[in-house]
């Protein structure tokens, strides 16, 4: 079943609800099928079926519509995360081929084939009553690029069974119904983004998204949250460590919001203790998944069991997942329908057996049956929610002029998770500052090295390996 | 103070190629400064000048230069 039809369905039992909040507009799902309707009708006639398109669109109601209207012509949607600097877009759009972008107005400058280029507000108004493109399960429904251990991004490709899979079993879960307000903060390109577009949409919810510049004033975010009358909220958990610390949620009360569902790194149970003391009445829970497998395990926090000094569990197998662990290497095993089709790269997608997926995490079963966490077994950080492979940073670094070699690592960091560090190795007569100029315009801001250090030359293991633990004390020191 | 601000926000939160270039004047926030490193910021201020800086407060019109932080710390040092 193409993932457009529980949301036609449901603008037939509740056409006006209010689907989507953004500033001070809103939109019922009456109106909001008339302009996928629409967009499908122009899609159509540009016969996309089974080919990319990519979203030049930050999220909101014209990026969703947009979503939706490619998936019910049998495309396949790429969202691009708007704040990468021109070259990584680039590097993305070569690699994925789109057979269209669509965005607001002329093409941007970083765009070389601009015939690709769709403006949004020029899609004629002809509009009829479109069926959603038949799809079988393994059709191609969305691609998501995240940070490729080879250097450059890669795009995971997610087939419509994989996120009907999710969507429904997140209805299920968290019992979401046409009365739930959710808030919408995550960038689509972002897994966490198909319960914001998908599972909402299919239970007759309202969405409403988060102002941007509100992630910055969490006193004001948490009035917003409040005005807003939010249920449920899925989010990263270093920005929900920011609203216990800085919120004011001693003196604002969200008595609405009853589910905070979280995934993406691991929420260090000091914060979370103080956030469910500052909100006694909400359920929380902790979602854990690759973006190749979205999510597989899910733990209910149980109050009672929360303890400063220890991480919390990723819990029990979700989504119908079955995992099992590696017993040499203690690696998580993903064997599930929400489970990814594969890379997609250079315009197509490149199969790879999926079905029981090796996460690279490491993991162990507690007393209770439940999994728990214990780090990655590659070199991958996690930065504010943000995969990112060292490996690429240093493919950006190893380029510019006046760098021999060059190692990135993870330092541990209270709020953030990890952030990327650089050891470098210059030419002679080179300066640093002068050489690592360039990188700010490479690299998407969360990817950049918070800590350069200038080494003579690089510490190896005995087999010639670059020793990374060697690195990461000589930053510690 | 300026400077004790500018060390660690040039060391430990953003990366800048040149400090030295970067004015008292300059957008922190146009140069990548997020809710992350506003709330490591804010939880070092306080630390560091033994300021209380009310949640209210914290806001892009305070914390968007070297200048605007400096003013907004001074206001609460008092």
């Amino acid at each position: 079943m193409n993932i457009v039809t529980p949301f036609l369905q449901q603008c037939v039992r509740t056409p006006n609800n209010i689907a989507f909040v953004e500033a001070e507009e809103q939109i019922t799902y009456s109106e909001l099928r008339a302009i996928i309707l629409r967009l499908t009708t122009f899609l159509n006639f540009k016969h996309v079926q089974n080919q990319c398109i990519a979203i030049a669109l930050d999220r909101g109601i014209s990026s969703v519509s947009c979503i939706y209207s490619i998936l019910a012509a049998g495309a396949i949607y790429l969202p691009l995360d708007m704040k990468n600097p021109a070259t990584r877009l680039q590097i993305i759009v070569e690699d994925a081929q789109p057979r269209l972008i669509i965005g607001f107005g002329a093409p941007p400058d970083w765009l070389l084939d601009i015939d690709k280029w769709l403006d949004y507000s020029q899609i004629p108004a002809t509009s009829f009553n479109v069926t959603p493109a038949e799809s079988s399960p393994n059709s191609l429904a969305a691609i998501l690029y995240t940070s490729g251990s080879t250097g450059k991004p890669k795009g995971v490709a997610l087939s419509h069974q994989a996120l009907s899979n999710f969507s429904s079993w997140a209805q299920k879960t968290f019992t979401i119904t046409e009365k739930e307000q959710i808030a919408s903060l995550t960038p689509f390109h972002f897994d966490l983004s198909i319960f914001d577009i998908f599972t909402s949409l299919s239970s007759g919810a309202s969405v409403h998204f988060i102002p941007t510049h509100l992630t910055l004033s969490p006193s004001r975010l948490t009035y917003w949250l409040y005005e807003h009358k939010i249920s449920c909220w899925y989010t990263v958990p270093s920005l929900l460590s920011f609203i216990a610390l800085k919120g004011s949620l001693d003196k604002t009360s969200l008595p609405n919001l009853k589910q905070i569902i979280f995934a993406g790194e691991v929420f260090q149970s000091v914060h979370l203790i103080n956030l469910s003391n500052l909100l006694p009445n909400a359920t929380f829970y902790n979602l854990y998944g690759p973006t190749e497998t979205n999510v597989s395990c899910y733990w209910k926090v149980e109050r009672n069991r929360l303890n400063p000094e220890q991480n919390i569990p990723i819990g029990q197998p979700a989504c119908g997942a079955k995992l099992s662990i590696n017993s040499e290497t203690g690696e998580l095993i993903v064997n599930s329908i929400n489970n990814f089709s594969g890379y997609w790269q250079q315009g197509e997608l490149r199969p790879i057996d999926t079905k029981n997926y090796a996460t690279g995490d490491k993991v162990s079963l507690n007393q209770y049956g439940e999994y728990c966490y214990h780090g990655r077994l590659d070199r991958m950080l996690k930065c504010s929610g943000h995969r990112v492979e060292p490996a690429e940073i240093e493919h950006y670094i190893s380029k510019l002029d006046g760098i021999q070699e060059c190692a990135v690592i993870g330092i541990k960091d209270m709020t953030s998770g990890q952030r990327p560090a650089a050891a470098v190795v210059l030419h002679e007569n080179t300066e640093l500052a002068e050489t690592i100029h360039p990188l700010k315009k490479q690299l998407p801001t969360y990817m950049q090295p918070s800590k350069f250090l200038v080494l003579d030359k690089l510490p190896v293991l005995s087999n010639g390996k670059i020793d990374y633990q060697a690195i990461k004390l000589l930053f510690n020191s | 103070m300026k400077q004790q601000i500018r060390n660690f926000i040039f060391s430990e939160i953003i990366f800048v190629a040149e400090p030295t270039s970067f004015s008292d004047d300059d957008n922190l926030i146009e140069s990548g400064l997020d809710s992350m490193g506003i709330m490591r910021l804010i939880v070092f201020l306080e630390e560091q000048f033994n300021v209380t800086l009310p949640d209210s407060e914290i806001d892009p019109d305070n914390i968007k230069s070297i200048n605007t932080l400096e003013k907004w710390i001074l206001l609460h040092k008092a």
